[in-house]
């Protein structure tokens, strides 16, 4: 190649490039579902799904983000399946038509967190007296701000306490962030926060067992974080691959997947419960 | 703070003993950064070829828009993008979403302000009698605007490895567009988002450290060619 | 070469504008092949300006410029490689010397050994190839550089070199060495030269013609001398313009006092003592230089008067006579009615 046409030669290089990632993108049998933070930042899907691929000849790729996103694909028809928890929105969601077959397959739960000295006294009490008692003393509070599914869950037990749900309030801070780095903030600033018990499983192996944030309330009805698989509404999506989501849906609902699903442990901890009807 | 230390070390681990997460994440990486530059180079250098040489009204307003678009935010051209190649979105049926080319259509876009940019200044401030010299020696169309760009490379060179830079570290688009899917759409930095939101903060440091060791590679071989383009 | 019998270039009615301001007006203008032509005039007379229209580096803002006989436009292939401009500060490539001057050669992609041309070229313009071809283009003095500049051209075997000052910031050994190889060119391949200089070892020792240009007019074949404004009026009904020393100039009344008169420089009598005449005017100067008109065989004179400079063409048996040297006091006389106004397009 001459060197008067050095450009020509770094294009012809980077069309090659180009080919070689174009032909990367292979077309099999793909499921694409959307889910929450939760499950992959767990571990839960990278337990499960090669499970799942081996009983199914099924590749499930999966885009966890949070469950507003997650929802938002799923009607824009982006993905097949989703497994999201936020009961309410679920709801919504396929009550709109732009999901099919809502099925519960699991859930976890939620505790509410805070600092062992405890300023506002909350150990032990129900969630609705502990936040009444969080606001009135007006201790930091930290919450996700992001309309994830945890998000909503800690909103609606704003709600349920007959107050106000806190917004612009000095003590309640919106990290806009992972439920890690909430709960990260949470210590910093010395407050309380609510978290996934998964999350807090980890957070509390990152710190050897003695984290300086201690589960204050747990247990309450309320608190229970239920997931489920739907399916996106395939005469909105001709593409969707509705049978293949339905096999993943049956799956996870079916013996083997519960029976996983119950194993399935962090740190010795069991994270999810099976719940499939 | 002892999570920067385990982080360095870690980093030493994962190259050493080739990873295969960190090696497919580099894999993506690589591929997707590569792709965006080779499409932001062949249409932004003869772009920026036209703005710096020719004269036309507006043209300071051309300029000024494309100023302002070196600023243009990762996340936005990320919902652009994804608006576009979504299922209900026009190019929708391309299939592109959640794939590296769909990733590599953002980060051209993203890339593409900085090379015209760059390339109009290195072209502007060539000499006047560059363009007089060129074509009193016969130089065509085509022959000038390569000759130009040819006396303008090492200009155009550090065009190009600031838009590599802006390409390789944005993580709006990847995650946005790409979805960051395990073994197929998982980048450097949408891992490193992901190790973060984890908890994992010295593999988050690890895959960082990762990333600037490609970047220190691919500066280290601009440095080569510029001394042998001599 | 031209077997159409076409002149090389013909200019109908060429204007040429730089953001709206007239820069050059043409009304009628023929290049014949091969000939040698001069141009002269002050800074920012538009010699340049023509240079490029004639390059077809810029297309006219009016009119049209027929190369033989058809009308050319930038990027021609009829012109790239045969009309070739060197520039007054040339620019050289970042590349060695020897691919500077190729690079015109490459271009043209021919199968053709490019290293013989490049030498000969380099060779042409006193450059010991083997010294030069190697270095890089910044490892030059200013008058090696320019002479490179000529090699990339002549390398072309160009059917017109166009030359834009090129012996104005060189020594006098890189000006001698591209004065030779221009008219080398010319005697090898019929180049046609055409020289934009104040230097007069071109214009009146080696140019076929010398064209004047002022204020973006050009004056073809002959020798003129220009009085600019501003003007005012004077005694006996006449125009008079006050020179620094204290002498004054005369004109007949024109319609814009800051426009310039020209005079054709054959209508510039010079004697050594004043010789008083009814209706004409008489300067008192000195004799700066005179040179030989190689062509026409008659002399050049310059001669400074007040803050102008004039130039004057005389027989060399009249020089004789007078016996003149330069240093010379000397008086100049006209006639009123001999001078014509210039409208100074930049004066609208």
């Amino acid at each position: 190649m001459s060197r008067r046409f050095p450009i020509l030669g770094f294009a012809a290089v980077f069309a090659l490039v180009l080919l070689a990632v174009a032909g990367s993108a292979h077309a099999q049998q793909t499921l694409m579902m959307a889910t929450t933070t939760s499950t992959d930042d767990t571990g839960l899907l990278d337990y499960l799904v090669p499970e799942f691929t081996r009983d199914s000849g099924i590749e499930l790729k999966w885009t966890a983000t949070g469950t507003g996103k997650a929802l938002k694909l799923g009607e824009n028809c982006d993905v097949d399946v989703l497994l999201v928890h936020a009961p309410p929105a679920e709801q919504k969601f396929v009550a709109d038509g732009f999901g099919i077959n809502r099925r519960q397959v699991m859930y976890n739960d939620f505790v509410i967190i805070g600092p062992a000295a405890d300023p506002a006294a909350i150990k032990g009490k129900s969630v609705r007296e502990a936040l009444s008692a969080v606001r009135e003393k007006q201790s930091i509070f930290t919450s996700r701000g992001d309309k994830s599914g945890t998000h909503q869950q800690e909103m609606a037990l704003w709600r349920d306490t007959g107050g106000p749900i806190p917004e612009k309030e000095p003590w309640y801070v919106q990290t806009g962030q992972g439920m890690l780095n909430t709960i990260n903030v949470a210590a910093e600033r010395n407050g309380y926060t609510m978290t996934d018990r998964g999350t807090y499983i980890k957070y509390e192996a990152n710190h050897q067992g003695n984290p300086p944030l201690k589960i204050l309330v747990e247990g309450d009805q309320i608190l229970l974080n239920q997931y489920s698989v739907i399916t996106v509404n395939p005469t909105r999506c001709a593409n969707a691959k509705v049978d293949l989501a339905d096999t993943f849906a049956q799956w996870m609902a079916g013996e083997r997947g519960q029976k996983l699903i119950g194993d399935f442990k962090l740190l010795d901890k069991q994270l999810f419960t099976p719940n499939a009807q | 703070m002892e999570f920067i230390f385990e982080g360095i070390l870690q980093a030493f681990v994962l190259l050493w003993g080739a990873d295969a997460e960190t090696l497919s994440a580099v894999t993506a990486t690589v591929k997707v950064s590569s792709a965006s530059m080779a499409v932001s180079l062949v249409l932004g250098l003869p772009l920026g070829f036209w703005l710096g040489y020719h004269r036309f009204p507006g043209k300071r307003a051309v300029r000024t828009l494309v100023d302002t678009l070196l600023s243009l935010p990762t996340v936005l051209v990320g919902l652009i993008v994804y608006a576009l190649i979504s299922q209900r979105g026009p190019l929708g049926p391309m299939g592109l979403l959640f794939t590296l080319p769909g990733i590599a259509v953002g980060q051209a876009i993203l890339a593409l302000p900085v090379v015209v940019a760059l390339t109009a200044t290195a072209v502007e401030s060539m000499d006047r009698q560059l363009s007089v010299t060129l074509r009193s020696l016969g130089a065509d169309r085509r022959q000038l605007l390569l000759s130009t760009l040819w006396e303008a490379r090492f200009g155009i060179l550090a065009a190009a490895v600031t838009a590599y830079g802006r390409v390789m570290t944005e993580v709006g688009i990847s995650m946005m567009v790409g979805g960051n899917i395990k073994w197929h759409t998982r980048t450097m930095t949408t891992a490193i988002a992901l190790e973060t939101n984890k908890g994992m903060f010295a593999m988050g440091v690890a895959l960082g450290l990762v990333l600037l060791a490609i970047a220190f590679a691919v500066n280290i071989s601009v440095s080569f060619l510029r001394r042998h383009a001599r | 070469m031209n077997p159409t019998g076409a002149p090389l270039f013909h200019l109908e009615a060429v204007e040429h504008h730089y953001a709206g301001r007239r820069v050059l007006a043409v009304a009628h203008l023929r290049i014949a092949p091969g000939t040698i032509v001069g141009l002269m005039g002050p800074n920012g007379s538009g010699k340049s300006t023509l240079l490029r229209l004639l390059g077809f580096l810029e297309t006219p803002s009016r009119g049209r410029i027929l190369f033989k006989g058809r009308p050319a436009a930038p990027f021609d292939p009829r012109i790239r490689g045969k009309v070739t401009l060197l520039p007054q500060d040339p620019y050289l490539m970042n590349r060695s010397v020897a691919d500077n001057v190729a690079y015109g050669l490459k271009l043209r992609g021919g199968r053709e050994k490019t290293e013989p041309r490049v030498q000969e070229a380099l060779a042409a313009v006193g450059l010991a190839p083997e010294r030069f071809a190697r270095r890089p283009w910044y490892a030059l003095s200013g008058g090696e550089a320019q002479r490179v500049a000529l090699a990339a051209r002549l390398v072309l075997e160009p059917q017109v070199l166009l030359m834009d000052e090129p012996t104005a910031s060189v020594d006098a050994e890189s000006a001698e060495r591209i004065r030779q190889a221009a008219l080398t060119a010319r005697a090898r391949w019929g180049t046609t030269l055409i020289v934009a200089s104040h230097d007069w070892s071109w214009l009146f020792e080696v140019c076929d013609e010398v064209w004047h240009l002022f204020a973006g007019e050009v004056f073809p074949t002959g020798t003129r001398t220009f009085f600019p404004g501003p003007w005012e009026p004077g005694p006996e009904g006449r125009w008079r313009r006050r020179l620094a020393d204290g002498q004054h100039l005369a004109a007949l009344p024109g319609k814009n006092p800051a426009a310039a008169a020209v005079i054709d420089s054959r209508n510039l009598m010079l004697s050594r003592t004043p010789v008083p005449e009814a209706g004409l005017t008489i300067l008192a100067g000195t004799v700066l230089r005179l040179a030989l008109i190689r062509r026409s065989a008659k002399v050049v004179a310059t001669l400074a008067v007040g803050e102008l400079t004039l130039t004057a063409i005389l027989d060399p048996e009249a020089l004789k006579a007078q016996t003149l040297i330069p240093g010379d006091p000397i008086h100049v006389a006209y006639r009123a009615e001999d001078l014509r106004w210039v409208d100074s397009p930049g004066a609208d």
